[in-house]
Parts: structure tokens; sequence; C-alpha cells
């Protein structure tokens, strides 16, 4: 007999004040209290500083002047441009994207081509990479002196310009297709395999099943992997830094418009503009799509399910995946041979300079990063462990805010969570510009919606009835959440930290604006050599970078698999 | 007996996207001490949300519990001095079974030796000495569901709820254990809530049954009455099974009740019914309560029978009569008697003390 | 459990809090690796101060200025064109210092009168062409600034912004003296349909030219040195027949900076003969007249220089880089 369990099924507004509810949490003053604390930590770093933007936005010196709203549906071009060529990107990148993703999952799930492992893994690389370097690579390959475009030049005679809408696209393309490649190997996996086989019991052939099975089932996911590449895209600010040229974007334009002009209400505009769709996307995501499709990056899914063995399926999409693959490992590639030539681009001569370089100047940027993202990323994971526990397992008035709430940031593009912090954290009452704190708390907060997420999906597959029977048992919220709930998510909470830490160390829009003289981080030096086009630092800052997350995450790994001993087998 | 837990009026009213379900119903209810009292019915008929209510895992819409007098209705679980076995048991499973059943005593600041002594103490009741060290994932659904119980125990809390702690295990342990919960129960004297669809388990082991369907009691009381004297036709056909024959009351004579069926037979029931002469009534009979007799031979009905099965030490039989009613029969020594054939012609000699009248 | 918490919160803001001895804290507009070779020097020369630097392009330098105005969080700057420093000294951000011998003995109009700000070196703006594209398409490297919206140079050149490197306003400026404001935006405009594309810094497009991504950039003739011959890229520097703009490179005392008196040494040591002569690996000119010069360094008497009104261009820095934005739409 399934059993109502409140929380996890049935609906409410999203402000409904039961008198009942709110009665019983008077008698858990502990429970209250953790809840009345994340509510005002939420409130206070999450909700303030974007009405700080908004405000920005629309008053200017105390008056209210929507100024740049107007001149954008006036169509003034340095606004209207940015903004409509943001969408025409996110959603060429959103299309693309689902689509190679599919496909890539398809190949995954559903043949059975050789060397999966590989072929996963090399996928899913660019989750963890840092900013710019596949801009880079793309202006190194494909440029206008691009060694491919030379080629292709002497050879065929073909001129093409990289720079603007078809670099954003493949660039962004090859950095996002990976999140729509876990979604849909999720959705794919967990398609019951008795559907397409009882389809093809019935008679339908393989494509008929295909395209009114497997397709139709499959909607949900690529309906989620649309919208979730959307959001990504529109707050992609490293590449377009590097290969926008004459196509502005507004994450760059918003950045542009706040530390080079000091034009608040232009730039906070800007960031409204960017604002709008990404949360409209991600809403529709939420409610539409309902949180089962999210994906988690440390999920495992099973590779159950029909397995295509006709040759004319497997081989081309075998293809594919080399094809893919391959272009990855060569844009990568390029960064790790760019990091030991002198002069990239010019002087290809073998040499430890450039690390020498960042290991001298960039030292420092280095140990803070790891510092700083070393300290968020502890207090970011219980943070959302808590809030995800709090979510999935508690009742309680303002539930569905908070969860809303705390997973904004999953849809604010960084660089207006960066720009908030700065407008709402530099004056007294509470100053925090120039600090670590300040730092620390962007890592949190922006990263947070992805621990929320995972914890949550953690917690789902915990039997409810177990914190049923801790608190039956006299433990209060404390005690049951670090005696019950802690041990048995532990092991995923570990590996969930690896990615977030590795997702505060390649962090840059969010960061950008609130480093200082002191903090300073290894993504803005990375940056800093990108703007001055000096390609062989800036190739090395990123070889250094993509070392030390990859060392992070195998140790996270090893940790998991060999000292978690007993807590793992909870189950 | 004093009453440890009331219900006044408790309501639970979920509210979803569709129209409200009125899960339970103003229930009023009175535990007494010591006793064990079981919420019985069908699925959704709101027994398990009673329960959960008075844990405090679901908070009443209205109504009010009390517990040794006092309210607790708004309590969260962990201020309640209720404990729970849960139908999945819910045992820890990071936590050897000695932990498992430590936890309570721990959450309470009990001295290591002491919670040494009564883990122990516990272990050996329930029957588990010599498993301290296992985790719950090595042992067998019976031992689980003795860790669940020893775990609840070993706080000695003031009322045991149980919810349907059985329905994971099979049919044969299921017997066993039932009569293993009981003893405890009745040894420590706990006051006890009790959840089950299982009637014969809700017979076998209550002080008293209440009858739940659709979130509202339909009666209260003993196994015995509740079996022989059902308050309505639910209460009727849940419990055991019942036929039912259509009639009427034609005189009430001192402590017996005259019916005439349809079919113009009259049965003398000695039993006072609140029924007057002329009211429409239905005879329940139980299968039980009939005997088969050769149809020349005295008896109060004729029929013919329609289904016959054999199910170990009885004999299954459905009577269809004239009137196109059926009696379902069960008859004791089918294998001496031999198993009668359907299209057979019987009587039905009725064991008239065991008739019951409910309204027609 | 909730302490632990907490204790972590208060050490990650304790942390911040922390207060270094002896450090000094320097925002430049100068190149990181030419801004390590002074700095590098200067706590050679005075190994118990530490210094503590970030780079900003001019815009981004003056924002941020502005922004931390109420809480400043470095003590100088270091490098960047004078028309920022001026802009900057009329909204009350720098603190004088007339006392330092350096400032007094340069010649008036290579600093503030109110010793608000004093340059250190100068520069002139040129033209950076890749010498394999000149090669291939029989070219000379462009001598005027109409030489830039030819169809060969069209399409392929880049440059500052205006509002976030100096020497992108210093371009623009330099523009408005040559043809007066209407003709320089006109100008603009055209020159951006012939862009490939905006750079944020000043000197990125030298690079840009070095790799062949663009043909020609417009840059500081130091930097086309310095980060394109010198480095090996096949670069060429040319200066427009009509008139070229310069910069005279400043530094300044941030007011209310945390370590007024440690600037004030780096101040004074910036202007000396030993710090300017080693300008010589960057190519940069130096004012000090007894620092040491690079070998074929260019030098203000082989180019074609405008009338550059400093003060003017500092006090219409906002306007003009409003309109350039509303003219040609970046």
């Amino acid at each position: 007999m399934t059993r109502k369990r409140v929380g996890a099924g049935i609906t409410r507004p999203l402000f409904c004040l039961s008198r009942s509810r709110a009665v019983q949490l008077i008698h858990d003053p502990v429970l209250l209290t953790v809840i009345f604390c994340v509510f005002a930590l939420i409130g206070l770093l999450v909700v303030y500083p974007l009405v700080r933007v908004f405000t920005a936005s629309l008053f200017q010196r105390g008056a209210f002047n929507p100024r740049y709203f107007l001149y954008f549906f006036e169509g003034r071009p340095y606004l209207l441009r940015p903004f409509l060529n943001s969408i025409t990107v996110g959603v060429l990148v959103a299309v693309i994207g689902t689509v190679v993703g599919f496909l890539f999952a398809y190949a995954i799930t559903r043949t059975n081509v050789p060397g999966k492992s590989i072929f996963r893994w090399i996928a899913t690389f660019p989750i963890i990479s840092p900013p710019f370097l596949l801009a880079l690579s793309a202006i190194l390959l494909l440029g206008e002196n691009g060694i491919i475009t030379k080629w292709l030049f002497s050879r065929f005679g073909i001129r093409w310009s990289i720079y603007g809408l078809p670099g954003l696209v493949l660039t962004e393309t090859l950095a996002y297709f990976p999140l729509a490649f876990l979604t849909l190997e999720g959705v794919l996996s967990g398609i019951d395999p008795a559907l397409e086989e009882s389809a093809m019991d019935l008679g339908a052939s393989k494509l008929r099943t295909f395209f009114r099975v497997t397709l139709p089932l499959a909607t949900p996911g690529l309906a989620a992997s649309f919208l979730l590449l959307f959001i990504r895209s529109l707050e992609d600010f490293g590449n377009p830094v590097v290969i926008q040229g004459r196509y502005p974007v507004l994450t760059v334009q918003a950045y542009l418009a706040i530390t080079g002009m000091y034009n608040l209400p232009l730039g906070a505009t800007l960031a409204i503009l960017l604002l709008v769709p990404s949360v409209l996307a991600f809403m529709l995501l939420q409610f539409w799509v309902g949180r089962r499709s999210y994906i988690t990056v440390t999920g495992r899914p099973s590779t159950a399910g029909l397995q295509t063995t006709e040759p004319y399926i497997k081989w081309p999409l075998f293809a594919g995946l080399v094809t893919l693959s391959g272009i990855i490992l060569l844009f990568y590639g390029m960064v790790f041979y760019g990091a030991f030539t002198e002069l990239w681009g010019v002087n290809h001569a073998f040499t430890l300079d450039n690390f020498r370089y960042v290991f001298s100047t960039g030292a420092s940027y280095l140990v803070n990063t790891l510092k700083l993202a070393g300290i968020a990323t502890p207090l970011g994971g219980i943070l959302g462990t808590i809030i995800a526990y709090l979510v999935t397992r508690k009742d309680f008035p303002g539930r569905r805010a908070l969860d809303f709430l705390a997973m904004l940031n999953f849809a604010v593009p960084g660089i207006i969570v960066g720009m908030g912090y700065v407008f709402a954290f530099n004056t007294p009452p509470i100053q925090l510009t120039g600090t670590a704190a300040i730092i620390i708390l962007v890592f949190i907060f922006q990263r947070m919606p992805v621990t929320i997420r995972d914890g949550i999906a953690m917690l789902q597959q915990i039997d409810p009835v177990i914190d049923d029977a801790a608190a039956d048992l006299g433990a209060g919220f404390f005690r049951a959440f670090r005696r019950v709930t802690l041990p048995l998510v532990a092991p995923a909470l570990v590996a969930g930290m690896a990615y977030m830490f590795s997702a505060c160390v390649t962090s840059i829009s969010a960061v950008i604006m609130v480093v200082s003289a002191k903090w300073q981080l290894v993504t803005v030096a990375l940056l800093h050599e990108v703007d001055n086009a000096d390609l062989s630092q800036a190739a090395a800052y990123g070889v250094v970078i993509i070392v030390v997350v990859l060392g992070t995450i195998f140790l996270m790994d090893f940790l998991v698999r060999n000292l978690l001993g007993r807590w793992r087998h909870a189950r | 007996m004093p009453a440890e837990l009331v219900l006044q009026r408790l309501t639970k009213i979920f509210r979803g996207r569709g129209k409200p379900v009125v899960a339970v119903d103003h229930v009023d209810l009175e535990v007494g001490k010591g006793e064990l009292l079981t919420l019985l019915g069908p699925s959704g008929c709101g027994k398990t949300t009673t329960l959960r209510m008075v844990g405090g895992f679901e908070i009443p819409t209205e109504g009010e519990i009390y517990l040794g007098g006092q309210r607790i209705t708004h309590l969260p679980p962990q201020r309640r001095p209720t404990a729970t076995v849960f139908q999945s048991y819910g045992l820890f499973p990071h936590m050897t079974v000695f932990e498992n059943v430590a936890f309570g005593l721990k959450v309470r600041h009990l001295p290591r030796a002491e919670i040494r002594r009564r883990v122990h103490e516990v272990l050996q009741l329930v029957g588990l000495e010599g498993l301290e060290d296992r985790p719950p994932g090595k042992l067998s659904g019976g031992q689980q569901q003795r860790v669940a119980l020893a775990r609840v125990l070993v706080i000695r809390p003031q009322v045991l709820l149980f919810d349907e702690p059985l329905s994971n295990l099979d049919a044969k342990l299921r017997v066993e254990t039932r009569e293993h919960i009981r003893r405890i129960q009745k040894e420590l004297g706990i006051t006890s809530l009790y959840v089950t669809h299982d009637q014969a388990e809700a017979m076998a082991i209550s002080d008293r049954i209440v009858v739940m369907n659709r979130g509202q009691i339909q009666q209260v009381g003993t196994p015995q009455e509740i079996y022989l004297r059902p308050a309505n036709a639910f209460v009727a056909d849940f419990i055991g099974r019942a036929s039912f024959l259509q009639g009427k009351v034609v005189a009430k004579i001192g402590e017996e009740t005259e019916v005439e069926l349809n079919n113009g037979v009259r049965l003398m029931i000695p039993y006072s019914f609140a029924f007057s002469p002329g009211e429409k009534v239905k005879v329940v009979v139980r299968p039980e309560g009939v005997d088969l007799v050769d149809p020349q031979e005295a008896c109060d009905l004729v029929g013919t029978v329609v289904l016959a099965q054999l199910t170990g030490a009885l004999a299954h039989y459905r009577i269809m009569l004239d009137s196109q009613e059926t009696v379902e029969v069960e008859v004791l020594g089918a294998l001496e008697k031999g198993l009668l054939a359907p299209g057979t012609q019987v009587g039905l000699r009725l064991h008239l003390k065991n008739l019951h009248l409910l309204p027609a | 459990m909730s302490r632990w918490f907490l204790a972590l919160l208060l050490l990650a803001l304790g942390i911040s809090g922390l207060a270094a001895t002896k450090v000094l804290h320097i925002y430049t507009a100068l190149d990181v690796d030419e801004a390590k070779i002074y700095i590098e020097a200067f706590q050679q020369k005075y190994p118990d101060i530490k210094v503590e630097w970030v780079r900003l392009s001019a815009g981004e330098l003056l924002a941020r200025l502005r922004a931390e105005a109420a809480n400043p969080q470095a003590s100088l700057w270091l490098g960047g064109p004078s028309d920022t420093f001026i802009v900057a000294k009329m909204e009350g951000l720098l603190a004088p210092y007339k006392e330092s011998l350096g400032w007094q003995y340069l010649p008036a109009k290579f600093k503030d009168p109110d010793g608000y700000w004093v340059g250190i070196y100068t520069g002139f703006i040129g033209f950076a062409s890749n010498k394999d594209y000149l090669e291939q398409h029989g070219l000379e490297p462009p001598t005027s600034w109409y030489d830039l919206l030819r169809p060969e140079f069209c399409g392929k050149l880049s440059m500052a912004f205006p509002y976030t490197s100096g020497t992108g306003y210093t371009r623009l400026a330099t523009l408005v003296f040559l043809m007066g404001e209407e003709k320089a935006l006109e100008f603009e405009k055209k020159l951006s349909e012939c862009i490939h594309h905006y750079t944020k810094a000043g000197s990125a497009p030298v690079t840009e030219v070095g790799l062949g991504e663009v043909a020609v950039g417009i840059a500081f003739s130091h930097d086309v040195i310095a980060k394109g011959v010198a480095k090996g890229y096949p670069v060429v520097l040319s200066f427009p027949k009509e008139g070229t703009g310069y910069e005279i490179g400043a530094m300044a005392l941030i007011k209310g900076g945390p370590e007024p008196d440690l600037a004030k040494i780096f101040y004074d040591w910036m202007l000396s003969a030993e710090a300017q002569s080693l300008y010589k690996k960057w190519f940069r000119v130096p004012l000090n007249p007894e620092a040491e010069v690079a070998e074929g360094l260019i030098t203000a008497e082989m180019v074609n220089l405008v009338e550059y009104d400093a003060l003017w261009a500092a006090e219409n820095r906002d306007r003009l880089c409003e309109l350039w934005q509303r003219t040609t739409g970046y």
C-alpha cells in the first residue's frame, strides 16, 4: 500500500499557511530555528542581491527612471542587438546540443558500440573545464589565421570567420552538450525496456518503435535538456569574451558596462534582459518537466535497455561518437600543446616558461582559489544538504517558496550574481567587497543549487521511513540529520562536493566583479592573459586548472570508494 | 480500564490538485491502559492515517489527541511518548543491530553501561541474542521485524504503535510473530494501537477491534462481538464471510425474534433485536453456521450446489436457493463425507443462535 | 553541528580581516608582464615591503576606484593614460604628493599642477600590421587614418573600446582633436563597420596582429614593439601622417588608501632614473632624462603629434564615450 508522503506528492500553493502545520512547528523550536535561519540566509544572500540589480536598473540617483528599458523597447542597437544575439545563440545551442546529446546518449545506452566508457568520459569532460579554453582553441584552429582555416583555404579556397555566431554556437555546444547527454542518458536508461519490447512484439519495426515509443517517452528529457542548455548558453561568459567578435552578447556587454563604463543602470538593465528569459526557462523546467528529469553528475545510471546491434545504425553512430570525441580531444589537446610553446601561434618551440610564469606570478592566485573554494565547498555542501533535507522530508509553511528561491541561482547567470553582490555589499551595514568572505559567499550561493539538486536526488533514494523512525525514537533535527541522514548520503555528498569544488575553481562570470587586490582568483588571471592575447600563458593556466580539478575529482572518487567503509553499504 | 489514549473528533483532510480527500472523518476513540486496540479495515479506510496522527507523522486537520491526560495533538514525533513499529521497519542500514536498538537510549543520554544492559535484556526478550553486531541487511525478514520491535520496547514508551508490522512476512511467520508480539505486549502491559487489514490477525490478538471504512468507524467491540453481532453489512462482510437473506420481522416474543424470509420460511432467532414487527431485515448467515443435510430430512432451506471447493480441512460450498439468493457454507470433514458435486440438491439446517439481523 | 558551521564561517570571515604588516596594494593599468618587472625591482630594493597588485585596464580601474571610494582597497595607481587620472582627480579620488622630488623636477606639461598625479612615461598611438598579410597582398603598412577604411584592411582591424581602455580612449580623443567632434564620430562609425572586433585591453590588438587573426591593430607604439616585434611576432609599426595622439602615462596616490606611506616610497622610486631605466625592456619612453633608453626607441621627434588637450579629454570622457556607444552601437 502506498502511503501519501507529505512533501513529495501533495501539491500546495506557494505560500499556504496551514494553521496546523504552523502550530506543529511551534512545538519543534529547533526545526523552527533552522528553517528561519535558512530563510534568512537565502533572503539575504540570494534574493537581496537580485533585488539590488533590479533597483539599479530602475532607479537613478533615487528617482524612478527605467531609461535603458525604454531605450531597449525603442530598439537602440546597443541594447537590442545583444539581447537578440543572446537568445539566438541560446536557441541554436539548445537545439543542436540536445540533438547531439541525444544521439550520443542513444549510442551509449541503446547500442553495443565498443569503447563506451572512454566516450562517456570524454563527453563529460567539458563540464569541469575551465572557461575560455574552447574559444581559444577555436581561434587557433579555425580563426582567421587558424590551422584548419589556412588549410581549407589553400585546398578549397573556402573562407569563413569563426568569430561571432558560428564560434559561439560551436564552443557553447561543445561546452554544454554533456549536460544534454547526461540528462538523456538517464532518461533513456529509465525507459522500461518492456515498453519497446512489447511494441516490437506486436509487430512494429525498429524505426516505428523508435518514433512511436522511444522518442515520445524521451520527450520530457528532450525538453529538459533544451531548457537546460538554453539557460547555460545565456549565462556563458568565457567563450563570448574571446570569440564574440562583432556579435555582442548580453553577458559580456553587461560586464563591460559595469566595469568599463561604471554605468550601473545600463549594466543592470542588460543584466535584467538576460535574467528574464533565463528565469522563464527555469520555471518551465521546474514546473512543467518536473524535478525527476534533473540529472546529477554523480549519478550512475544503468545501461539496461534494448540493445541495437544493426550495423547500419550502430556504425554511423559510432562514427559520430568518434568524430565528436575527436573534436573535443583536438580542442583540449591544442590547449595542452599551446601551454608548452614559446609563443602560441608563431613560435612553437618547447618551453616550460609558461608554467614557471604560472607558478610564480600566478602562485598566489592558485593558492587563493584553492583556499577559498576549499572553504566554500564543505559549507555549501552541508547547507545544500540541509536545504534538500528540509525540502524533501519536512513540511512547513513556505516550503515550496524555499525550494524555488534556493534553486533560483541555478537560473541566474553568474554575472548577475556577482553584480548583485557588489551592489548589495559595497556599503555598510554589510560591507564585504574586497574580502575573502564575499568570494566564498558567491561561490556557495551560486553553486549551491547543484548540491541541493543532488541532495534531493540522494534523499529520494533513502526510504523516508528511516527519518520517521529516528524522530519516533526521540531524535531532534540535528541529531537525526547528523547520525542518520548524513551517514547515508555521505558517499554521494562527497562525490557531489568534488564537482562543486571544480565548479568553484572554474567559475568566472560570478566572481569577476568580486575579486580584489588581496584576493585574486586563477580564472580571472586566465582572463587577463586572454585579454592580452598572451595565449601560451593562458594555456598554461588552463592546463594547471584542469590538472587541479581532475586531481580533486579522482581523489574524492578514491575516498568514496575506499575509505568510507561502513557507510557505503547502506542501501 | 482507565483511558490512556483518547482521540477526539480526529479528522484529516488531504487537499491536493483535485477534490479534497477526507481520510479520517471525526473519529472518537479511547484506548485503555494496557489494552491492545486494533484498527481494522480495507486499504484507504483511514486506519494508517489515524495511527500516523497519533505518532505525530501527520497533523490533524481537526480534533485532539490526549495521552495520559496530556494534549499531544501538535507535538512533533520526537516529543511524544509513543514509539512505532513501521511496516518496512525503518532499521538504520548503516548501524548494527545493537546500535539500532541502542539509538533511542543514546538519544535519552543514558549511561553506556545502562544502555548495554537494557539492549541485551530486550534482545533476549525478542530472541535475538548473539546477533548484536550484524548489520540489518544481513538479517532475515523475521529477524528484522524483531529488531524493530526491540528498538521500540527498549525505550519503554507509554504507547506502542504498530503499522501493519507483519505484512512483509510469509504466512507461517506471520502467525508465529503475532503470537510473539501479543505475548510481549501482555507481559509488559504497554498500551498498544495496532493497524492491520488482516482480520484473522486482528481477531487473534486484539482486546478490542475498531472496524473502519472510508475514514469512519463502523463498529468498536471485542473480536467476538464484532464477529457475532456486526453492526452493519460492511462489518458483517468484512469480518469472516457472510451470506444475506432478505426477509422481515414478524414478531418479537420475549428474548426471541421471529423472522419470515422472502421465500416464506420462518425462523425463530433466540436474540432480542431492536427491530419492530413489519420491518424489513437482512438475515446474516455465517458459513460455519449451516449444516448440509439430505433434502428429504428436516431442514430450514433447500437449494442446489453451484460451487464446491476443498480447502484443506474445510469444504466450501455455494448453495443457490429458489429465491436466487446464494448461501456460502463451510463444512468440516469433507475428507470423510466426500465432496458434494455441483448440481446436487441439499437441505440447509441453520444454527439459529448464530443468525444475526441487519437493516435491509 | 551548528557550532561547526558557525566556526567555519567565522574563520572564513576572519581570514579576510587579517591585515598583513607592511603590504602595499597597487592597482596598475600596465600589462601584467610589464608591471611585474617594475614591482619586482622595487621589492628587491625594499625587501621588507610586500606588494600585492591587481592589473585592470584603465576604464576598469577608474570604475573600481569609483566603486571603492568609500573604502579604497589600494594605495597607489600605477600607469595608464593621464586622462583617466584627470577624471579621477576631478572626482576626488586621488591624494596629492607635491613633496616628491621626482614631481618637482618634471616639466609642467608632464604633471598635474596641484600634485595629484605625475607622468612617468609617454607613448604614441600607432598601427601594428601583420607582415605576412602585407606580403601576401603586396601592401604597404598603413600611413594614414583613412588607410584603415580601405577594402584591403576593412574587416580585418582590431582596436580597443574607448570606454574600457586608455589606449582606446586616447585614439578617440586624438581623432576629435584631429577632425573635430562631429567628423571624428562619423569616422568612428565608418571604422566600426570595418573592424573585426573591439578588444577590452589596449594592447591586445598587437598580439592579435601577431597571430594573424587581424591584419592591422591600433595600439601604443611601445606595446607594438614590446609585445609584437620584440617577442618575435611578424609585426611592423607605422604611424598616421595626419598626426597621432600620445599619452602621458601617470601615477598617483589613491585617496584614503590603506598604506599611504609605503605608496609614497614606491612613488619616489618610480620617478628615479634607476626605475625608469627598466623601461628599456618594454620600449617605453621615460620622462626622467637621466634614464637609459632602449636602442632604436621611437621618440617624440620622429612622429607627427597632434595637439592633445588632456584636460579637455578628461572632462569629456564620459560624454564622448556615451556618444561613441550610441553612434557605433557597441
